[in-house]
């Protein structure tokens, strides 16, 4: 049974762990709170820097994961919301202790360039196409995400990528990719903006779109456009998943990021009271988040 | 003890305003300096004001080189001498404020920063103030902003700017060609009382009637040099110099 | 629901930080800038027509990319990556600082330049040292320089591109760290909570006017002494 000991002693041993596609899971005892770590090397300033993505930080996950923490722990959680490719760079700067965002394939070249350590996999939520309510292509009525594509490429529908590299981006050029479709043309087009922007655009054009749910379920009133195929969330097409990866600031790459703290986070994000968080987060009374710490299906895993 | 310049000349760039000019001014009395318009008459009042150093010659206050004393000296000497423009130059500000300003910036920056801080009931204004002022009539308007006066009123406050801390010497560079006859009069009659208390003053002027009226002695700057210089009647009388006489009769103004 | 959202100390902790920036960039800004155009203003030189088009195109830098430079400067990998500036408000006041001082410069050298020579000469003639002159040439520029430092602050309070890169836009704890009015507008928006972003705005727009008013009051009681 992984006890208190177990992360005692990894705090101790900071800077030489190993990767490991999942993180051990730690059970934080409820009566275990405020204690701060007095090992050596600790920042004396109880405060973390996570750089995440800004669909996860508009869910609102983030900030009640933060406030948890806080009470668990502590230490202030400072977010910083940006897009994916800028999270992993304020990473490899080092201007951040701990990176949490959801693109399996960044987050392994990240891990494999030694800038993050400890990578874990807390949970997952799920991509889902949205359209026109009259579904013009007719995608509502396929099963998988190859066959939905397939259609709206054929019948030349417009579809609103974000052109960013988000997390969201490089989702749907894997998924185009997979359903062996090199999208191009006036019904393709390149945003380059946030999922918020992009979702009202689609609503605007009458266009499809691919969008993580946490945004499209937090637009509430605001999102005409219709869910028409969802993801794993509602037991859909799994390459919908949308894992999240959470990692430390590699200490050996950057001496001063506070490895002790972030490691207490992930930890905490591993948890059963993080992972019952997750579980339990609703957004307009709608569940957004599948808890993955007990997962074996290898949702967002990265290793070969 | 005398403000003299011995052998000055003055260039800017290829041009040479003057050569190998000598001027001395005696306290007590009033010296006219009349020429053509660009003559050189402003640059040998600011030479004489210590405003710029000349590129020949040597400038005395009261026996010290000017430009061969240290910078203490030099500050200490030409806050001797005052100078009168033909604008008047006044700082945005009130009339004692102005007249108060060569006061002020010879006292210390605490006593300066202390003066600012306002106090309880009147706070009377210096007496050297009042007194510059009452010099050309203008006491009664001490706290006035400078903007409300005319711009006979404000040459003459700026006349009392230059008094009130007690020059040596005063230069006046055309002050009253923009004034209409009643401020000049007033304005002449400061400059004569004044020099009978001892203050040596050098008045450029284009109107040669003005030298006359006023000036002791008068120079004539022509051509890059002093042509003639002497007492007003002689000059005016019995030119020395054919020039003089041409330049009286107002063929030579050019 | 404005009156709701006023009285919430998570919307004063975000005017908090903008205040706090943007008035110690200015500050910072003048005291900076002042002398540089109190020097410029004065004096010819040759390149001076050269060094006011710098300052001009100063004025119009773009945020986002002032925003950028200081975010490679202030990183852990920059050059001043050891000062731990990033996602700081003292970051933030850096980048506002390098907005805001071509503008106070600008301007204020613009009104010395205009000042008469021949009050300069006066207060020389009056006796006056190097420095009575340069403090009786500020005066005479006073409302001019006030402008200037207004346009500034101006300019910092109402930009987002700069203070969003270099700060994060980070709220800990509930409250405000490096969180200023337009980042938070910015956010709001991007989540679709309009009304919240107009109230913000609304205090935004505020401030901006007010600024203004007095710019507009010196304009046409400059030149009036007390």
């Amino acid at each position: 049974m992984r006890t208190q000991r177990r992360s005692v002693l990894r705090s101790i041993g900071a800077g030489m762990l190993a990767l490991t596609a999942g993180c051990t899971q730690t059970a934080l005892q409820t009566g275990s709170t405020g204690r701060k770590s007095t090992e050596p090397n600790t920042p004396t300033d109880g405060t973390i820097r996570i750089a995440t993505t800004t669909s996860t930080y508009d869910s609102g996950i983030v900030d009640a994961l933060s406030r948890a923490f806080t009470d668990n722990t502590g230490i202030s959680v400072q977010a910083i919301a940006q897009g994916t490719g800028a999270a992993l760079a304020t990473g490899r700067a080092g201007d951040c202790d701990v990176v949490f965002v959801h693109a399996p394939s960044l987050e392994a070249a990240f891990v494999a360039d030694g800038y993050g350590i400890d990578r874990c996999v807390p949970m997952m939520n799920d991509f889902v196409i949205v359209g026109p309510e009259s579904d013009p292509a007719d995608i509502g009525s396929q099963r998988s995400v190859s066959a939905a594509f397939s259609k709206i490429a054929t019948s030349e529908t417009e579809f609103i990528s974000r052109g960013d590299n988000s997390g969201t981006h490089i989702k749907e050029l894997e998924l185009w990719e997979h359903a062996a479709i090199a999208p191009s043309g006036g019904w393709y087009l390149e945003a380059g903006q946030g999922m918020g922007n992009v979702l009202m655009m689609a609503a605007q054009r009458g266009a499809y779109t691919l969008t993580d749910r946490g945004t499209y379920l937090s637009m509430g009133a605001n999102a005409p456009p219709s869910l028409l195929l969802s993801g794993p969330v509602e037991d859909g097409d799994r390459s919908l998943a949308n894992p999240y990866g959470a990692m430390a600031v590699n200490p050996d790459r950057h001496e001063h990021v506070r490895y002790n703290f972030a490691t207490q986070y992930l930890d905490f994000l591993m948890s059963e009271v993080g992972q019952t968080l997750i579980e339990t987060y609703r957004v307009n009374d709608e569940p957004l988040f599948v808890p993955l710490a007990d997962d074996e299906t290898g949702y967002g895993s990265i290793d070969e | 003890m005398a403000l003299r310049v011995e052998n000055v000349a003055r260039r800017f760039g290829e041009t040479t305003v003057f050569e190998a000019v000598s001027v001395t001014i005696e306290r007590g009395e009033i010296l006219a300096l009349i020429g053509p318009s660009g003559a050189g008459k402003s640059t040998l009042l600011r030479t004489l004001g210590l405003f710029e150093r000349p590129e020949a010659g040597t400038v005395r206050v009261d026996q010290t080189d000017i430009w061969a004393a240290t910078e203490r000296e030099r500050l200490t000497k030409r806050r001797s001498v005052g100078m009168v423009f033909q604008e008047p130059n006044l700082f945005g500000t009130t009339v004692r404020r102005n007249v108060e300003y060569g006061l002020r910036v010879r006292r210390s920056w605490r006593t300066r920063f202390r003066d600012l801080v306002p106090v309880i009931g009147n706070r009377t204004p210096p007496q050297p103030v009042v007194d510059a002022l009452s010099l050309v009539g203008m006491e009664d308007a001490i706290e006035t902003p400078v903007e409300s006066l005319s711009g006979g009123e404000a040459q003459r406050v700026a006349f009392a700017r230059a008094m009130a801390y007690d020059p040596t010497y005063l230069l006046f560079d055309e002050p009253t060609s923009d004034l209409d006859p009643r401020n000049t009069a007033v304005i002449e009659d400061a400059v004569i009382t004044a020099t009978r208390g001892e203050i040596g003053a050098v008045v450029a002027t284009h109107d040669m009637h003005q030298a006359q009226r006023i000036a002791d002695r008068v120079a004539l700057l022509l051509d890059g040099e002093v042509v003639e210089i002497g007492p007003t009647e002689q000059l005016f009388s019995s030119p020395q110099d054919p020039r003089t006489q041409k330049f009286i009769d107002g063929e030579l103004v050019y | 629901m404005i009156t709701a959202l006023l009285s919430d100390g998570y919307i004063w902790s975000i005017i908090r930080v903008s205040l706090y920036v943007s008035l110690t960039a200015i500050a910072l800004s003048a005291v900076l800038s002042l002398p540089i155009a109190l020097i410029v203003g004065v004096t010819e030189f040759r390149g001076k027509r050269l060094l006011n088009a710098v300052i001009t195109t100063g004025m119009g830098f773009p945020s986002v990319v002032v925003g950028l430079l200081v975010l490679f400067a202030v990183s852990n990998q920059g050059p001043l990556g050891p000062l731990n500036l990033v996602f700081t408000p003292e970051a933030m006041i850096l980048s506002q600082i390098v907005l805001a001082a071509p503008v106070i410069t600008g301007i204020s050298l613009s009104a010395i330049d205009s000042v008469d020579g021949g009050i300069r000469d006066a207060a020389y003639a009056m006796g006056g040292t190097r420095l009575d002159v340069a403090v009786v040439t500020i005066k005479e520029a006073k409302y001019g320089i006030a402008t200037g430092i207004l346009a500034g602050f101006g300019r910092a309070i109402s930009e987002v591109g700069s203070v969003l890169i270099v700060g994060g836009n980070i709220v800990s704890d509930g409250s405000s760290y490096t969180r200023t009015l337009t980042t938070a507008i910015q956010l709001e928006a991007r989540q679709g909570q309009f009304e919240t972003a107009l109230v913000l705005g609304a205090v935004l727009l505020v401030l901006v006017l007010s600024v203004n008013a007095i710019v507009i009051r010196l304009g046409s009681g400059g030149g009036r002494s007390r």
